[in-house]
């Protein structure tokens, strides 16, 4: 069985951290996030991937090349723009002539879930979970266990079943896909209620292993946090005397821990990175190379990406930092419930800390409220509050 | 990354295992060998390429055997570093893919036990703990073997006295059996087999395979048998190979942000070099050739601005003639491939008069590495085009932390100062990349100059060797005749060639010399040439004068030749290709020039 993987997006609802990549290469637990995707098909046997891409898609054919790497084949195939889900499956028509499985590149699913779709009855299934928050998915009602309608994003709260995204089709889907496109809708879920009501039998697997996706920046803070628990353990680079590390930890090569530190897993750490001495890093925090850390300063529960330079003296806690960013001395991220507004709508965030964009530079003595989200390249000076949103390359002086 | 192969059938393994090797030659090596069973075990390998391994190699006959290319990672590429391997009786041949961590123990182990070394090799332990473990019974030695290894492997052994098969195992690397009828293979990479079967079988971690002619036969290290379908593979070489790109060096040109993050990896945190060097010197030579001689040309201006020491910039071809260099020289010797035959001339001469050297090359343990006193590794990976793209901007990045360094030694850099530089450094990867991000645009500028007779680069200060090095990209690839001129030496005669037709890459960065460059590029519009300026982002006055602007982002100037670079890079890429040049393999030219 083939598979197409939908890498194509940028992911807007997850900016600033898609400013120079695709959604899908977003780090999780310092693995792009699509690399969970395409060893959950390998585990699966599935070695033939086509991958559709088109946002900075050069991000990802670096990373992956030819899959040799993952024990796949890789065929990367563009949708030079990003007209909607549907369109994008439409570009793997000619690599397609049997039974396949269609999933996006950003979701952690436990291997399981996929065999269990590719053993299901019946032609066309779909993988259902449930969510807490089923307005922004396809919502999908069920009679016994095939599916009866799919609504996306539905404003009211109908039910709390939700489509993954995750499918097996046959070859037909693609002239259901260009029967909608004609109606000018490119989206899966419009082609799957078209199918429906068709008379197509789909049918809805109910998942109960693991399955978390990204829509918004804090996601990245759980899916994190849930894969952090499965990474590989193992401590290389050079790890000073009087350092402690407990728990799961993993630290890169040529990565610098000096004396002091404290250290407690679930924790990645990445190459060549600076630590210490005297830093405290506090469970499900992962990190990626070149991060250099100042003496006193905690961090928890926390994305630190790559190149990202810590002052002294600062707290950090529920935050996700991206590529680069420069923070200065006595940086505090305040923890607590926030009103983050992404796009156009207001979202109710829990224990939320900081959300800044790539090669952000921040002075000294700067505190950052409840769900500050901050652009990328911006430019904050010492002793100032960060709250609300701030566009890319915004000065605070 | 190395090539594993693996053949047992009734066809020749040579000439088999041949074929598959040179299909895992775009994955890049610097060694590659082959063990066959004839009547014993009979195994050649050398460094070079796999032709002039064909080309030397004894007669070897059998029907079953191991192939091997090696990326040094670990221990130099040489001889006797490359694979496969033999025990002390020179009875069992081994391949290895990965790392072995507790080689050292092992190693010592074997060494108090009486077994014999003859390389530096992590790879080499294993060979001797299966010699250790072998009660005549190969696949039991190789499991009870691996129980005592910690690492990533995939390895293949064949034993004299086990004539009709193959033991493979594998731990974190991939490998792959390839299915056929009446004959068998074992691989690292699918691409290898693809020319002999499309049915395949996964090995997964902590499984070992044993392959005959007949079949496969899959169990774990505990010995638990597993059963294992096989899949039929339906993909062409064409598509694996170049990973989506069109050509190798579009590929190489995009992996640049990569290649300049693993680049600086740990390279901050540790900017003395290990207390390496000491301020005794009062002069810097920086040797090097081609490519690498544009990378020293910027890296005069790095170390000069950083360090206040005098530095000379020598080809390595014209080095011999120049002045000697005395023992308060420091000697920075530049080569991709570790290899230049100049380049280590010079470096010995160098090393003969007392001076301290220092080589900046992309090769694990290439010759120059043995030639010089500090080796700094610029980490781009394998480079299959011809044209250097980047290793180029990895040696720069090399020279910059180097300049630093020197700086740092000499106490000519504040400590606020060298903050503020390698906080640039950190950003370099995503500079890069939103250069690239704007390829489409820079696509549609060098449309502009698929028809000209001649192209000028110009430019000025730390940029003028930048020029230099867009002319060299250009005319190497796209074979139209290019020059890189300082741009204030344009009125001493070049500008007396300038027509309609000879477009000019003017690279002005609003450094102290972005006025006089303005002045530079009216002085060739007026002449008629279309002017291509290179500029920061938000520059206003270029639209003003040029024809077409490309911009980068806002570096701070002192480091802008290496986005610019890029820039160049893509319009001779661009170029060449609207011309369906042969970009990867232009004509007359090599990767690697072993001659002086």
């Amino acid at each position: 069985m083939k598979a197409v993987i939908l890498a194509a997006g940028e992911g807007t609802r997850l900016r600033p951290f898609t400013v120079s990549k695709p959604k899908v290469m977003i780090p999780i637990a310092n693995r792009p996030i699509m690399e969970y995707a395409v060893e959950a098909l390998a585990q699966n046997g599935i070695r033939d991937i086509i991958f559709i891409v088109g946002y900075k898609k050069e991000r990802i054919m670096s990373h992956f090349e030819d899959g040799n790497k993952f024990d796949v084949n890789i065929k990367y195939l563009t949708q030079p723009k990003p007209l909607g889900t549907a369109h994008a499956l439409q570009f793997a028509e000619k690599e397609i002539d049997s039974d396949f499985l269609a999933l996006p590149g950003d979701n952690l699913i436990d291997p399981k879930e996929i065999s269990k779709l590719m053993e299901s009855e019946g032609d066309n299934s779909l993988l259902i979970a449930e969510s807490q928050i089923p307005s922004k998915y396809g919502v999908v009602f069920l009679e016994k266990e095939t599916v009866t309608r799919i609504v996306e994003k539905p404003e009211e709260n109908i039910s709390n079943l939700i489509s993954t995204g995750i499918y097996r089709f046959t070859p037909e889907v693609f002239d259901a896909i260009k029967t909608i496109g004609e109606q000018g809708n490119n989206d899966l879920t419009a082609v799957v209620q078209h199918m429906i009501e068709k008379g197509k039998k789909i049918s809805g697997i109910y998942g109960i292993g693991k399955w978390v996706d990204a829509v918004f920046p804090w996601d990245i803070l759980h899916i994190n946090a849930s894969a952090m628990l499965e990474a590989k353990m193992g401590t290389a680079g050079n790890i000073e005397k009087g350092v402690t590390i407990k728990g799961q930890v993993f630290i890169g090569d040529e990565s610098v821990v000096r004396s002091g530190s404290y250290i407690e897993g679930p924790v990645v750490i990445g190459k060549g990175c600076s630590i210490g001495p005297n830093v405290c890093i506090l469970p499900s925090t992962s990190m990626g190379d070149n991060v250099s850390i100042q003496p006193f300063t905690m961090v928890r529960h926390s994305v630190i990406m790559n190149d990202v330079q810590l002052g002294s003296s600062s707290t950090i806690s529920n935050s996700v930092i991206g590529d680069g960013v420069r923070i200065g001395s006595h940086f505090a991220t305040n923890n607590g419930e926030a009103l983050i507004k992404i796009e156009s709508g207001y979202h109710s965030v829990n224990d939320i800390g900081a959300l800044i964009g790539e090669d952000t530079e921040i002075g000294d003595q700067v505190v950052a409220c409840p769900g500050a989200l901050i652009g990328a390249k911006c430019v904050i000076s010492s002793s100032n509050k960060l709250e609300g949103t701030l566009p890319n390359r915004s000065m605070v002086r | 990354m190395c090539g594993i192969v693996g053949y047992i059938g009734d066809k020749d393994a040579v000439s088999i295992l041949l074929r598959a090797l040179k299909r895992l030659e775009y994955r890049g090596y610097d060694s590659a060998g082959l063990a066959i069973i004839g009547d014993g075990v009979s195994c050649y390998k050398d460094k070079g390429m796999i032709d002039n391994l064909q080309k030397t190699m004894p007669m070897m006959k059998g029907k079953i055997g191991l192939g091997h290319t090696r990326w040094a990672t670990h221990g130099k590429p040489s001889k006797e570093n490359a694979h496969p391997f033999l025990d002390c009786e020179g009875k069992i041949a081994l391949i290895h893919n990965g790392i072995i961590e507790n080689h050292m123990e092992l190693r010592s182990q074997l060494l108090k036990e009486g077994h014999k070394f003859l390389s530096e090799t992590d790879t080499e332990v294993l060979v001797h703990l299966i010699e250790k473990h072998y009660n005549g019974n190969l696949e039991k030695a190789v499991k009870e073997s691996l129980k005592l290894v910690c690492g990533s492997y995939a390895i293949a052994v064949i034993h004299a006295d086990e004539k009709d098969k193959i033991i493979a195992a594998r731990c974190e690397s991939p490998l792959v059996v390839g299915v056929g009828s009446g004959e068998n293979f074992i691989a690292s990479d699918v691409a290898a087999i693809l020319d002999h079967t499309n049915n395949v079988a996964y090995v997964m971690d902590n499984e070992v395979v044993t392959l005959t002619k007949q079949g496969f036969e899959i169990s774990t290290l505990k010995d638990e048998p597993v059963s294992r379908p096989i899949e039929t593979v339906n993909w062409t070489l064409e598509d694996a190979e170049k990973g989506g790109y069109k050509h190798y060096m579009l590929k190489e040109i995009f992996e640049q942000p990569m290649a300049i993050h693993n680049s600086l990896l740990g390279r901050i945190p540790d900017l003395t070099l290990n207390g390496f060097l000491d301020g005794q010197f009062n002069s810097i030579k920086i040797i090097a050739c081609g490519t690498s001689y544009h990378a020293g040309l910027i890296g005069k201006y790095i170390f000069e601005n950083f360090s206040k020491v005098p530095v000379v910039v020598e080809m390595g071809s014209e080095y011999r003639y120049s002045e000697p260099v005395h023992e308060k020289t420091l000697v920075v010797l530049i080569t991709q491939s570790g290899e230049t035959a100049d380049t280590l001339a010079a470096a010995r001469e160098a090393k003969r008069r007392g001076s301290m050297t220092i080589a900046i090359t992309n090769v694990v343990g290439s010759s120059i590495t043995r030639e010089v006193d500090y080796t700094f590794y610029t980490r781009a990976g394998p480079e299959i085009g011809v044209a250097a793209t980047k290793t180029f901007t990895t040696q720069l990045v090399a020279l910059y932390i180097l300049g630093i360094t020197l700086g740092l030694i000499k106490g000519t850099l504040e400590y606020d100062k060298i903050r503020e530089l390698t906080s640039t450094l950190r950003k370099l990867p995503r500079y890069v990349q939103s250069v690239l991000d704007n390829a489409e645009h820079i696509e549609t500028c060098a449309m502009t100059m698929v028809n000209a007779s001649d192209v000028f680069y110009i430019g000025r200060n730390i940029n003028y060797p930048t020029a230099l090095e867009g002319a060299l990209k250009f005319k190497e690839i796209s074979y139209i005749h290019a020059e890189g001129y300082p741009a204030g030496e344009l009125k001493h005669g070049p500008l007396a060639l300038l027509t309609p037709n000879t477009p000019v890459v003017a690279i002005a960065p609003q450094d102290h010399t972005y006025e006089k460059m303005l002045g530079n590029i009216s002085e060739v519009s007026a002449r008629g040439s279309p002017v291509i300026a290179i500029g920061l982002r938000e520059d206003t006055d270029l639209p003003k004068l040029a024809d077409n602007v490309i911009y980068i982002p806002e570096v701070p100037p002192f480091f802008s030749p290496i986005p610019i670079t890029v820039v160049v890079q893509l319009l001779a890429y661009y170029v060449a290709r609207e011309r369906k040049c042969s970009i990867d393999k232009p004509r007359h030219l090599a990767k690697s020039v072993t001659v002086e």
